[in-house]
């Protein structure tokens, strides 16, 4: 039996102190995770043996079709390694009095016959134990162990560059993504392992930021701008005529990896509108002069564009087709 | 380079500077940003440097390449002091000529001359130019005097001396006092008193000592970029605020946030670091006061949210930048827990001026409850975009029509779109508004952090309504349910509307929605985001109604309901529309009108531009 301490010399109406959340779910973990950074106190009591609750038998969430998984890993984590939040599992609330802010609840922590303050998680007794005698999982190698010695180098170099590892996970991930234009997956396992964050947290920043992508991208990158002042001047014409092209969708890369479709939302190059940026330069953009601009390039031919007759349609839509086919999807950038 | 060990150096330092950079010496100042005008301006200074030195004046006559002017819409802008003379859209083949007619013979180069569209008038001076007339450049105008990359030129016209004034002179509760007098609100947008937020970071407690002072620059605001023309064009004047700030909070360490979509300011703001370094303006003992303060630099990774300050604090402490609840205030507890003040580029740079003139100076400008100047991109359909200084309390009128120069091609005007995804869309009927943090927001919109998107006849409100939308959907962190979803299901009804969908039953559907994401959000990204469909549908209803009922789009701008055809009487079949179209939707030949295929059509509108005759309709 535990009993959630509220200390007794709070007065009914200041409300502070410990709060409990009943439910481990999503909205538990989060109401939690809320409250503890809050600055408050949590007790989480959760009538099953693990948190996560329904979501985490789920593919994907309404409305949004999200990924579950997604969204609940980060949480799971989140609240086991928040320092404000004691979890309580295998409990249920047998008891609440008082009236808000001062409560008083009863948890019924359920045996799990072994004294939770003494293990030490050694695993002798499942080892021991003649009637469920699972063999406890060795602890996996490090992943860096396993790793193209090459690859480690290049990794440690740039993770080097950042000693004090408070706060370097954004830093080391946006170089990493400068020097290879993604993410690669070893990379971000490696990080992982050496900033000791879990790969469940990494990979909630390495998607969350548009920066990032975790798909290859092209040598060059075309941005055409959609912020406000370029959309009124015309940029999403600019988006499908440049769409067009190039034989891609927006967050799409031509086959030959050479050059990249973005849009991004701001360049702050408004009074020259629509306006496109190739790697690092500034172009005023119309569609009729998208020819000219990959022509300078030497990009002209990723597919033709002036098609004198109307005859030649069908075919050059075909090809539009397979281009499309084979590039490499990524996370769609509208 | 000497370190400056006390405030007498720097003035010593200052003096000597000032002396060599005589405000009547000859001096070429160039705009030269990449992105302005079109490529080359920054090709554009090392050419007159050369013309110069043939003739053999590089020692006489010097040459700035300054930062963002403001004037992008002609950029490059060259002027040319003391004269003040002012040559638009400058090349690098026209600087020989203007160094052999004007410095050479005193001669005017008519053909970069600014012409008045109204009266013809080819205007000489600078201050001549109705842009230029009307504005109040307090802060922004530092930028045409200074090489962002020179902190000699910065010290030359003032800088740090505000610095040393708090540093020696001032204690931190006047400076915070100053600031609080001065009336200076929140540059970010929502226009908190920047003194009083200071006060409560000077007043909390931090256990070990350590508090934060931090730099926004996560403009994310689409059609916004006067954070980053100030950051590019006069670093110094952002570090030396954040040094006063700190200094006033009690902070010794400062974070610059630059968004990821900004190269060159990050480049310049290393640059003026390590400058400011070099000279002992950061570190330990700055000037011999015994106050020691450092700054690092931080790339944002391309996040609208992490403008937000919770969100901020959390990427700058590499996680996921999801916004939390508030209480606490990063003024309790910000980064790594501790005592954080956050604020705005622009709201940083009025600090030195604010300290060097006093709070009388600042607050004599402006309106009774917003003081001072403020920065705003004027862009979108406006002849003149740029962007422009004006003092609080200006009419949306003087902007637009004055300023900027009114609207392209004849057209009329039909709303100014001010304070990002997160403000609203003024009308015609409103333009006597002045420009005050109060009134501003009492009309649905906000001042934001002074974007302002001018939109003639032929933008579709409902269409701006779904672009935000769309934006904002894209930009919710996904943290809490309302602002996820309910932008999500908004953003579906305005599709339906401008798809020839929609219901009546839409609109209160959709006001009902607004309701619930406004009130319900964890952060103002949510809070706000219903503000662009709020303010349509009370200025603009009729078009959502036209599109509802008639099925038709007013402005022709949505795809769904609009057809491109082809006039056969005005039809000169020149072939024009054909070429032009990437769909291949157009047939025809030699002396046979053309014909546009509906079914290919995607409705790019590229055979209208194209057709000389006007042969090309929108139905």
């Amino acid at each position: 039996m535990a009993a959630a301490d509220i200390p007794d010399g709070v007065k009914k109406k200041k409300k502070v102190g410990a709060v409990a959340v009943i439910g481990g779910g999503i909205g538990g973990m989060e109401t939690a995770i809320s409250l503890a950074e809050s600055g408050y106190r949590v007790y989480l009591v959760e009538k099953n043996p693990s948190i996560g609750g329904t979501m985490s038998q789920l593919d994907k969430t309404f409305p949004t079709n999200d990924c579950a998984m997604c969204t609940l890993a980060p949480k799971l984590v989140g609240t086991s390694r928040q320092k404000n939040i004691r979890l309580l599992t295998n409990a249920e609330l047998v008891e609440v009095e008082g009236a808000p802010g001062n409560f008083k609840i009863k948890v019924l922590e359920k045996p799990r016959y072994v004294d939770v303050d003494k293990c030490t998680g050694c695993g002798v007794c499942m080892e021991s134990c003649p009637v469920r005698n699972t063999p406890q999982i060795p602890e996996p190698a490090p992943f860096s162990s396993k790793m193209d010695p090459e690859k480690r180098k290049a990794y440690e170099r740039i993770l080097g560059r950042y000693p004090d590892k408070k706060g370097a996970l954004l830093p080391i991930l946006q170089d990493l993504n400068a020097e290879y234009h993604y993410l690669p997956e070893d990379g971000l396992r490696y990080v992982s392992e050496v900033l000791a964050i879990p790969l469940a947290k990494v990979f909630h920043v390495a998607t969350f930021f548009t920066a990032f992508s975790l798909k290859p991208r092209g040598r060059h990158t075309i941005k055409v701008c959609l912020g406000t002042a370029c959309h009124v001047r015309g940029s999403p014409k600019v988006l499908d005529a440049m769409s067009k092209k190039l034989g891609i969708a927006p967050g799409e890369t031509t086959p030959d990896g050479e050059v990249t479709l973005e849009t991004v939302n701001c360049l702050g190059a408004c009074a020259l509108g629509p306006t496109v940026m190739v790697d690092e330069e500034y172009h005023p953009m119309t569609v009729g002069k998208i020819d000219q601009l990959l022509k300078k390039y030497g990009w002209a031919n990723v597919e033709k564009a002036d098609a004198p007759e109307t005859a030649d349609a069908p075919g050059k839509a075909e090809t539009t087709g397979t281009a499309a086919t084979k590039t490499t999807k990524e996370a769609p950038a509208q | 380079m000497t370190k400056l060990c006390t405030v007498a150096d720097l003035e010593k330092l200052h003096a000597e500077l000032a002396k060599k950079k005589d405000p009547a010496r000859r001096v070429i100042a160039v705009c030269a940003v990449p992105g302005c005008g079109a490529y080359g301006s920054e090709k554009v200074p090392p050419v007159l440097r050369e013309e110069l030195k043939k003739r053999g004046l590089e020692e006489k006559v010097e040459v700035i390449a300054t930062g963002c002017q403001g004037f992008c819409e002609k950029g490059p802008i060259t002027v040319i002091r003391p004269e003040n003379i002012l040559y638009i859209s400058v090349k690098p083949e026209d600087a020989a000529e203007i160094v052999e007619e004007t410095i050479v013979h005193g001669r005017v180069v008519e053909r970069l001359l600014y012409q008045d569209p109204a009266t013809g008038q080819k205007l000489v001076h600078e201050g001549d130019i109705p842009f230029y007339k009307y504005q109040t450049r307090n802060i922004f105008g530092q930028n045409a005097r200074i090489d962002p990359n020179s902190i000699e030129d910065y010290i030359a016209i003032g800088g740090y001396l505000a610095l040393a004034k708090a540093l020696t002179k001032m204690t931190p509760e006047q400076v915070i006092d100053e600031v609080k007098k001065s009336g200076l609100r929140g540059r970010g947008g929502a226009g908190f008193s920047t003194g009083q937020k200071w006060e409560f970071a000077r007043k909390a407690q931090s256990p070990d000592g350590v508090k934060y002072v931090i730099v926004n620059g996560d403009e994310g605001d689409p059609g916004a970029y006067m954070d980053r023309s100030l950051l590019e064009g006069n670093p110094h004047s952002v570090l030396e605020g954040l040094m006063i700030g700190a200094y006033a909070i009690g902070a010794t360490e400062g974070y610059l946030y630059v968004r990821t979509e900004y190269p060159l300011a990050v480049k310049r703001l290393y640059i003026a670091l390590a400058q400011a370094e070099e000279y002992g303006l950061l570190g330990k003992n700055i000037l011999g006061t015994g106050f020691d303060f450092n700054i690092r630099i931080f790339r944002g990774a391309g996040a609208f949210v992490c403008g937000e300050e919770t969100a901020l604090l959390a990427s700058l402490e590499s996680r996921v930048g999801e916004p939390r609840g508030k209480p606490p205030f990063p003024a309790q507890s910000g980064l790594w827990g501790k005592p954080t003040n956050i604020n705005n580029v622009k709201t940083w740079a009025n600090i030195a001026p604010i300290i060097r003139n006093g709070a009388g100076w600042f607050n004599g400008i402006g309106t009774k409850t917003s003081k001072g100047t403020m920065i705003f991109s004027l862009v979108g359909k406006i002849n003149n975009s740029g962007l422009v200084e004006v003092p609080m309390g200006i009419t949306l009128r003087k902007m637009i029509y004055d300023i900027g120069g009114g609207i392209p091609k004849g057209k009329k005007f039909k709303a100014v779109q001010m304070g990002g995804p997160s403000g609203g869309c003024v009308p015609e009927s409103l333009l006597d508004l002045s420009i005050d943090y109060d009134q501003l927001t009492a009309a649905g919109a906000m001042m934001g952090s002074g974007g302002m998107i001018v939109m003639d006849e032929t933008t579709c409100m409902v269409d701006i309504a779904k672009y935000f939308l769309n934006f904002l959907k894209d930009e919710s962190c996904g943290k809490c349910t309302p602002c996820r979803v309910g932008i999500t299901q908004m953003h579906a009804i305005l599709t339906d509307i401008t798809e020839g969908r929609g219901t009546m039953e839409d609109l209160d559907t959709l006001t009902e929605l607004a309701d619930v994401v406004k009130n319900s959000s964890l952060c103002l990204l949510g809070g706000t985001a219903p503000n662009p469909v709020l303010t349509t549908m009370r200025y603009f209803k009729d078009e959502y109604i036209a599109h509802i009922r008639d099925h038709k789009c007013p402005a022709h701008v949505c795809k769904k309901l609009i057809t491109y055809k082809v006039d056969a009487g005005k039809c000169k079949a020149c072939g024009a529309c054909l070429k032009a179209c990437p769909a291949q939707a157009v047939t025809g030949q030699k002396k046979v009108a053309h014909v546009i295929d509906p079914a290919k059509c995607i409705r790019c509108g590229a055979c209208f531009d194209a057709c000389k005759f006007n042969a090309v309709e929108l139905l």
